[in-house]
């Protein structure tokens, strides 16, 4: 018998976390480690290794093959260009703090597409194959060029069977015809919304009129647009976080039960105001009470609330493939399913590599709506954009539920060939698998509750995760 | 019930496939085979006279619009028309052979000796059906003919590009060199439900009646998946099985991760599965937590796991979303408790020949 290598992670708890490749998972204790490393396995331990999927007998045996098929399936694949990401405009109606590089003034002139950068941008969905397509509308506030959206909507639903729209909007400032084209069962409205109203206020309105300007809108769209339609995203400033319940009491008066916390975008001018290198340990740990503050909330209401990144880890970490979300995937190709197009026609892999070529960091542009995109350009990141390989991501026990994330490297460090575990995004996937391990494990009838919604299954408990002594 | 043979009188002498038209403003036939179909000429209270290039055919005791579309097996000497493919059905299943070589403990349809090829009327009535449907091959055990089979679903997904097959086998008769000519196919077209009962090999080879099918099944289970087959996994649910079932899940997700569906099936009351009710039958509203736990486990590994033939309300709220209504309407059956049953719309009730004393300890919508 072949034992795939298995890689470990201790607990607190002094148990251990035992994976594969594939993504085979099991607790166990050091004194399987010693068996396991001194080569004296058991024959118990043998059974149990087999029947969890960690062994085989000869290549091409169904062992064998069972495990391919599991490790393919950890792979992402090259997929066909289905989703835009647009940018008509660069001006905004607001000026929020941590922002000041992807906007420019209402009044600027020579921040929005040009006639030219439109026809390329029309283009380039005209060619996508379909049948269903997604595009998302960012800014800058992209409602202040309604006339644009209104394009570029009528040629995808006239091209495409299926499309779906999504405005990225401020919800600001809002006129009948701004309404008029939110008002439709194929477009969708995202926001933002920092939590309490203080926060809000504070991180993005600044002023008493224009914050009530925003709550009012926001409570228009859920009740115009129905729910499901709207949904909001709260940036949180670690040194500032709002008050926990009344962020989750506000998302959930707008019927929004997903909540993706995000830390301030470090990209741009926020980048350099804060660059205090614990800031992930403190993130780390404002994210992981806020996990532990929706799971004793959730019991005590029974409504369940869940941070939404945390609920795609802990869904990736048990099985492959449904949950493919765009920032956790592995291999991470550029450019394959989405695309960027800047307000000046500029091409890129991801928004913050809009963000970070925009401080003249480093040119992320992969091309010009009108030239094409550069596969040299592309190719060049996508060989550095998997962990497979990483020398510090292969001997990591979250390898396979783990992703990568170069622009995000070259934003914080200005290098990739870094030493993975000191990276941002290293830490921060390290902590939230942990997370995801403790959580799952925790047998107290409130954790077993969100778990078990979290992870979209009637019920959680002991039978749930394979232990073996 | 919907009569499935039907009484005839016809001048022709041998058996043949015939699509019966009865309404008018029908779509075109196919060109090619508009000569298999049979008209409407007459028709009174007893007895409908269709007649096309194969003669004329008397059709006794049916209301003729019922027939429409439908593809029927002329049996002369017989006096009898079997309806193989019904127009207005979803589930037409075509029956291979009655010859198996495993003996289920519940086999709905026990196996018998003698078997009749029936591939070229078959292929006949696969060109005939309607449009978009899905063909069930069933037996007995289909693959025992299987360079027939293969031949069978080359010819016709060939020529009915529309039409979708579903296989039920025991996938005990494929071979490595198989994979070539499965990968011949469109296998995005066929489904090949195989069932699965235990993740011990003596349980699952008891259930069977075969020493030696589980490794059997498990390496031809594999050889499919090379091949990119789509399969459904089916465990009919009994006593002998249902302790093991998170067993079988852990297995299905370790081992089979490559499997479409699985479907776990509550016991039907028909053939071996009546005659054995009582040793076999597991009543799930009384012991649910060894389904629930099984399917917990297969769901978040993120198999697609459902409850076939599960009366809904034998099933807590919480896993009701895993039991889509399987029963197809002609066979369906409520019991009198069901009156009144608000779950009524999203359920699949009983099979018709369920007994009426449905023997579920816990039953009916409180
Ligand atoms: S990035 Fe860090 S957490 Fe992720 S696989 Fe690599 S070493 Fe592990
Ligand atoms: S009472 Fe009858 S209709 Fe209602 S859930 Fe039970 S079986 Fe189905």
């Amino acid at each position: 018998m072949t034992v795939w290598p298995l890689k470990f992670r201790e607990r607190r708890d002094g148990k251990f976390l035992l994976t594969d490749d594939a993504g085979g998972f099991f607790l166990s204790d050091q004194s399987f480690l010693e068996r396991y490393v001194g080569n004296n396995l058991s024959s118990a331990d043998q059974t149990f290794l087999r029947e969890n999927g960690h062994s085989f007998e000869w290549e091409g045996d169904p062992d064998w093959t069972a495990f391919a098929y599991r490790w393919a399936r950890r792979q992402s694949k090259q997929q066909e260009l289905s989703y835009v990401i647009l940018v008509p405009t660069l001006r905004c109606n607001l000026t929020c703090g941590y922002c000041q590089v992807s906007r420019a003034p209402e009044t600027a002139q020579g921040f929005d597409w040009s006639e030219e950068t439109l026809n390329g941008a029309l283009r380039l969905i005209g060619a996508m194959k379909g049948p269903r397509i997604k595009v998302e509308f960012q800014g800058g506030e992209p409602l202040l060029r309604v006339d644009l959206l209104e394009q570029i909507r009528s040629f995808a639903r006239a091209r495409f069977p299926g499309s779906q729209f999504v405005v990225c909007t401020n919800l600001q400032r809002l006129g009948e015809r701004e309404w008029a084209y939110l008002d439709q069962a194929d477009t969708f409205v995202s926001t933002s919304l920092d939590g309490d109203r203080n926060t809000h206020q504070r991180q993005r309105t600044n002023d008493d009129a224009t914050t009530d300007a925003f709550f009012n809108n926001l409570a228009d769209a859920v009740r115009r647009l129905g729910p499901g339609k709207v949904s909001a995203l709260p940036t949180i400033d670690v040194d500032e976080p709002p008050d926990f319940e009344e962020l989750v009491g506000n998302f959930e008066r707008y019927g929004i039960q997903s909540i993706y916390l995000r830390p301030i975008n470090h990209q741009g001018f926020a980048r350099r105001r804060r660059s205090d290198p614990h800031s992930i340990a403190k993130w780390n740990k404002l994210h992981s009470s806020f996990i532990d503050y929706l799971i004793d909330q959730n019991h005590r209401t029974g409504r369940y609330v869940e941070e939404y990144y945390f609920s795609q880890c802990l869904r990736r970490f048990l099985r492959s493939g449904a949950d493919d979300h765009v920032d956790l995937r592995n291999p991470n190709f550029f450019a394959s399913d989405y695309i960027v197009i800047d307000h000046d026609g500029q091409l890129y892999p991801t928004d913050e590599a809009r963000m970070l070529s925009r401080i003249g960091r480093v040119d992320l542009s992969i091309g010009t709506v009108t030239a094409g995109i550069d596969q040299a350009k592309i190719q060049l990141l996508n060989h550095a954009s998997l962990n497979n390989f990483d020398p510090d991501c292969i001997h990591c026990a979250y390898q396979p539920f783990c992703g990568t994330d170069v622009v995000d490297d070259l934003s914080r460090d200005g290098r990739i060939d870094l030493v993975r575990t000191d990276t941002w995004f290293c830490q921060r996937h390290m902590r939230l698998f942990d997370k995801v391990i403790e959580v799952i494990s925790r047998r107290d009838e409130p954790a077993l509750r969100s778990v078990a919604k979290w992870a979209r299954v009637p019920s959680w408990g002991d039978h749930m995760i394979p232990v073996h002594t | 019930m919907i009569p499935l043979r039907l009484k005839i009188e016809t001048d022709a002498v041998d058996p043949y496939v015939v699509r019966l038209r009865s309404c008018e403003g029908m779509p075109e036939p196919l060109a090619n085979v508009s000569s298999l179909d049979a008209a409407l000429a007459t028709a009174d209270g007893e007895k409908a006279l269709f007649t096309g290039a194969a003669g004329s055919l008397h059709l006794f005791g049916i209301d003729p619009s019922e027939v429409d579309g439908d593809v029927v097996f002329v049996v002369p000497w017989r006096k009898t028309a079997h309806r193989l493919i019904r127009a207005n059905s979803r589930h037409n299943t075509l029956l291979i052979t009655e010859r198996c070589d495993q003996l289920c403990v519940m086999c709905s349809q026990p196996p018998k000796k003698q078997h009749v090829d029936m591939f070229p009327f078959f292929e006949t009535a696969v060109l005939l059906a309607p449009e978009n449907s899905t063909i069930g091959l069933s037996g007995g055990e289909p693959t025992l003919f299987k360079s027939e089979l293969f031949e069978f679903l080359r010819k016709t997904m060939k020529q009915r590009r529309d039409i979708d097959f579903h296989i039920l086998t025991n996938a005990q008769h494929f071979e490595r060199d198989d994979r070539a000519k499965l990968r011949d196919l469109d296998l995005s077209r066929i489904l090949w439900g195989v069932p699965v009962y235990s993740s011990d090999s003596t349980i699952h080879d008891h259930i069977v009646g075969k020493p030696g099918a589980f490794d059997q099944v498990r390496s031809n289970l594999s050889l499919l998946c090379e091949a990119g087959a789509k399969i459904e996994l089916r465990t009919v649910l009994m006593k002998p099985n249902a302790p093991g079932l998170l067993d079988l899940a852990r297995f299905v997700t370790a081992a089979l991760p490559f499997i479409d569906t699985w479907a776990i099936m509550q016991l039907e009351n028909i053939g071996y599965g009546r005659k054995n009710w009582h040793s076999l039958f597991f009543d799930n509203s009384l012991g649910f937590d060894l389904v629930s736990k099984a399917l917990d486990f297969s769901i978040s590994r993120g198999i697609d796991t459902k409850l076939y033939n599960f009366p809904l309300c034998t099933v807590p709220a919480d896993y009701r979303a895993f039991a889509p209504s399987t029963i197809s309407d002609w066979k369906r059956a409520y019991v009198e408790d069901c009156v009144d049953c608000s779950l009524r719309n999203e359920c699949g009730g009983f099979f018709e020949w369920h007994p009426k004393v449905h023997g579920y300890g816990r039953f009916g919508v409180a």
